[in-house]
């Protein structure tokens, strides 16, 4: 059997040590208030994977300005108010020995359901999201360094709060890879075109959170390395490939990063993040509430309800992934960390000691940032430390629990997982305690 | 009671999405024992997590709950209102099931006629759950400190399910004649009085005239004010204290929340409803199809005529057959009519809604003088169809001078946060 020892050993980022090498990674559930301001049941949420032993927690997608939001009643890091949440959040967290790293976050154009303030989201370009059709204006450059101050800001507010660092959300198609992938960014000034330019508002960024916190705080990167922009629909363009990204990686280095997060994929979700199966039953169930969102969503919404172009979508959607959902980013990733000297970490589907352990002793990466499989197991370093090499009952990768985020409790919703359907509610409630009130 | 003006029960997604109250519920109350009414009635809450109506309204289901609705009980009483908490069921009338039940409760196993909503036709025993389930809820509204409790017998949830003779189709004791289908309320009633003894407020809502036809022609008419004159002379008998006078037998109906079918808020909110009921699908499609659905519109509207006001004959029919307090809903906003109202022997007291989400300080509008507040509530329902996806609150936009101030208005309910 593989010896995972190094998993349990210390990380060692530059300004910041986490005493293993598992990252809660990026999850967020609508268990705020819609204004933003966060909640003792995401409290309860955060808390539920510090116990679970891991080393360090990112925090759910944090909307540096109220026009960033994905949807409504994630915690924002917007205004000076949200930080006492923040600040409690961290204090109970710290309680178990984890680290927590705020992610900083604006989405763009890709808002499911862009709430009631702004009708619009903002972007590179003023084209739709091709996906649902979510509609979007052009950012001037004005309204561009009011942006990069609001990363700073929320970065000021993060460190205020007590918070271990900032990861800075690069990937997944928010505004950021709106900015980095040509395949979106149409732009024909000095934040449009070759590589450089494309770069400049996140390494703008960088520099401005870099300046407004100090030398002596953690900073990491998420960034997607490679777009597959094409994955879904076979007609659309490619996006940023690896060489291309290797080279913003080390334009980050030299800004001021201190870590790197691998991740994939143009937009969220995409078939390779988070990589696995689409779940049309819940699709059906779920999507309903993003009719209104965007000019795609009603033509989507019958394709997934009816037979066969549904099962033709789920074909399209797990067909990049088909057989290596754990893992399938150490590849890009191997590529980035030979290009870099800082410490970089891999998502995607991991819940195997070995496969782990040995990603880290390979040099693909150097920590692991976990998602899907601690919502299905939030005790998941502490099975493998008691010696499993994957959990009695892993995730599925179904990917329910995604798609019932929009109108349910984030939780896993694989109800093959469980005894009981009873149970799994059980267990999906069991965020809300305790309660607001006691 | 300081005055004649209670905050009828109006809810907003503010809690947890298993009904744990919340500071975003409290500060919405708050805002009305402020604002100077006698007394709040509360959001629209579940006894039982079977009869939610959508996630995130707060819930009087088990004892964790005490806690929130005694800080609110506090809060309310340091102001001076009273507050009174609406114990509810939904049967089979739920909006958004939530994860936990698929089919609601009901009289029948028919689904609901308008959005199919599916149900599952209760058993004795389960029946016999439900009335255990509203005399604990009663009970701890008491423990809670609060001054009394509203049983939501009107607008389609479950009581009307039994008692609507165009609902209620059961061969056993809960069916057929009227005195079977008030069974299951009266049970209520007395169960609760029981539990929560003689000194205790306890007031019952009823729709009093159903007009089951009223949207689509070729539904059943239901129960009439004989019927309902009826059913309050048993409930007095029962020993409840006062009667809340509404009317319909669905929620929405056009004579409850009587106004406005505003389109575009419909289909931007209804969305999020098709996966609740087998027929909301087609209706989503006939909300966007033009002319569809202005004539869906047009029958909507149509039978509300006055809005403000529109209950009080049957209000006045139930006042002179009762000897306890009335209160009448619907959409009142005029000091002059709510006096003459009260003057003349229609009802004891008003409770409001809309009028005071658009004007929270009606009160003090009328007491400087104002007979109708100077950007009155415009029975638009568009605070009503936004709340599923939205926060609670007036989405008039011509109320305002501009959209931003609207929206400064809505999201005041989230000050203070929580921490």
């Amino acid at each position: 059997m593989t010896d995972t020892s190094i998993i349990f050993e210390p990380l060692r980022l530059r300004t910041l040590e986490v005493k293993n090498r598992v990252f809660r990674s990026s999850l967020a559930g609508r268990f705020n208030n819609y204004d933003g301001t966060g909640t003792p049941t995401h409290v309860n949420w955060d808390l539920t994977f510090a116990r679970g032993g891991v080393g360090a927690i990112i925090s759910s997608n944090a909307p540096v300005h109220p026009r960033g939001l994905i949807v409504p009643n994630y915690a924002h890091i917007d205004r000076d108010e949200t930080i006492p949440f923040w600040r409690e959040l961290v204090q109970r967290v710290h309680e178990h020995d984890c680290k927590y790293i705020v992610q900083l976050a604006f989405s763009g154009r890709q808002r499911d359901l862009g709430g009631i303030q702004f009708e619009k989201g903002w972007s590179s370009t003023d084209k739709p999201e091709p996906i649902h059709g979510l509609q979007c204006e052009r950012m001037t450059v004005a309204e561009i360094r009011q942006l990069v101050d609001a990363f700073a800001q929320g970065a000021r507010r993060a460190r205020a709060a007590g918070a271990d660092g900032i990861e800075i959300h690069g990937c997944n198609g928010y505004l950021i890879t709106q900015f980095l992938s040509p395949a979106i960014n149409d732009r024909k000034d000095e934040y449009g075109g070759s590589p450089e330019n494309r770069a400049r508002f996140a390494l703008e960024i960088v520099r401005a959170v870099r300046a407004e916190v100090g030398s002596d705080y953690h900073l990491q990167f998420k960034i997607t390395a490679v777009d597959y922009g094409n994955d879904l629909f076979f007609w659309r363009p490619k996006g940023t490939g690896l060489a291309e990204s290797i080279q913003v990686c080390k334009w980050l280095q030299e800004a001021g990063v201190d870590a790197l997060h691998v991740s994939s994929g143009s937009s969220f979700p995409h078939p390779r993040n988070p990589a696995g199966d689409f779940p049309i039953e819940d699709v059906v169930r779920g999507y309903d509430t993003m009719i209104s969102s965007g000019r795609h969503t009603f033509r989507n919404y019958l394709i997934f309800r009816t037979w066969p172009f549904n099962q033709l979508f789920r074909w399209l959607w797990r067909r990049p992934s088909r057989g290596r959902i754990e893992g399938i980013n150490l590849a890009d990733c191997r590529a980035v960390k030979a290009a870099v000297s800082i410490p970089v970490v891999c998502t995607g589907g991991f819940q195997t000691a070995s496969v782990v352990a040995d990603a880290i002793a390979r040099g693909d990466c150097d920590g692991v940032t976990i998602g899907r499989p601690l919502i299905a197991n939030p005790n998941l370093v502490e099975l493998w430390r008691a010696g499993h090499d994957r959990p009695p009952r892993p995730c599925t990768y179904s990917n329910k629990c995604l798609i019932n985020q929009l109108e349910n409790p984030l939780g896993c919703y694989e109800e093959s997982r469980f005894d009981s359907r009873e149970e799994m509610v059980r267990e999906i409630l069991s965020v809300f305690d305790p309660p607001q009130f006691v | 009671m300081a005055n004649r003006v209670f905050r009828s029960s109006v809810s907003g997604r503010f809690d947890g999405y298993e009904g744990s109250g919340t500071q975003t519920r409290i500060n919405w109350e708050v805002r009305f024992a402020r604002a100077g009414v006698g007394a709040i009635i509360s959001s629209w809450c579940g006894v039982d997590r079977r009869g939610y109506i959508v996630p995130g309204y707060a819930g009087i289901d088990r004892d964790n709950q005490v806690p929130f609705w005694r800080e609110l009980a506090r809060r309310v009483h340091e102001i001076g209102s009273k507050y009174i908490v609406q114990l509810a069921h939904g049967g089979r009338q739920r909006d958004i099931g939530g994860i936990e039940f698929r089919a609601g409760l009901s009289s029948t196993g028919k689904r609901d006629p308008l959005n199919g909503f599916p149900a599952e036709q209760a058993s004795p025993e389960q029946l016999a759950a439900v009335v255990r389930a509203f005399a604990d809820g009663a009970a701890r509204a008491r423990d809670a400190g609060l001054d009394g409790i509203e049983i939501h017998g009107a607008n389609g949830y479950l009581f009307t399910q039994f008692l609507s003779s165009a609902t209620n189709e059961r061969r056993d004791e809960y069916g057929g004649p009227l005195e079977n289908r008030a069974r299951l309320l009266l049970d209520t009633v007395r169960a609760v009085r029981q539990r929560v003894g003689e000194d205790f407020h306890v007031q019952v809502k009823i729709s009093v005239t159903e007009r089951g036809n009223a949207f689509l022609p070729w539904l059943r008419r239901g129960n009439t004010v004989d019927d309902s004159t009826r059913v309050c002379r048993w409930l007095e008998e029962a020993g409840a204290d006062a009667i809340h006078v509404s009317a319909g037998n669905t929620f929405p109906h056009p004579l409850n929340p009587a106004g406005g079918l505003p389109l575009k808020e419909v289909w931007k909110n209804y969305d999020g409803l098709i996966s609740s009921g087998s027929t909301v699908f087609r209706n989503y499609l006939l909300y966007r199809t033009p002319l569809v659905n202005r004539i869906m519109q047009w029958r909507w509207e149509r039978p509300a005529g006055e809005v403000e006001g529109a209950n009080l004959a049957d209000s006045r029919a139930i006042k002179q057959a009762v000897s306890i307090p009335v209160l009448c809903t619907g959409g009142f906003q005029t000091a002059s009519v709510v006096r003459a109202a009260i003057e003349g022997g229609d009802c004891d007291a008003v409770t409001i809604a809309r009028p005071l989400i658009a004007n929270p300080d009606l009160l003090e509008l009328w007491r400087t003088g104002h007979d109708r507040p100077p950007r009155p509530c415009s029975y638009c329902n568009k605070c009503l169809f936004n709340l599923l996806e939205s926060p609670l609150g007036c989405y008039d936009e011509r109320r305002y001078g501009s959209r931003e101030e609207m929206l400064a208005e809505i999201y005041a309910v989230f000050d203070p946060p929580p921490f």
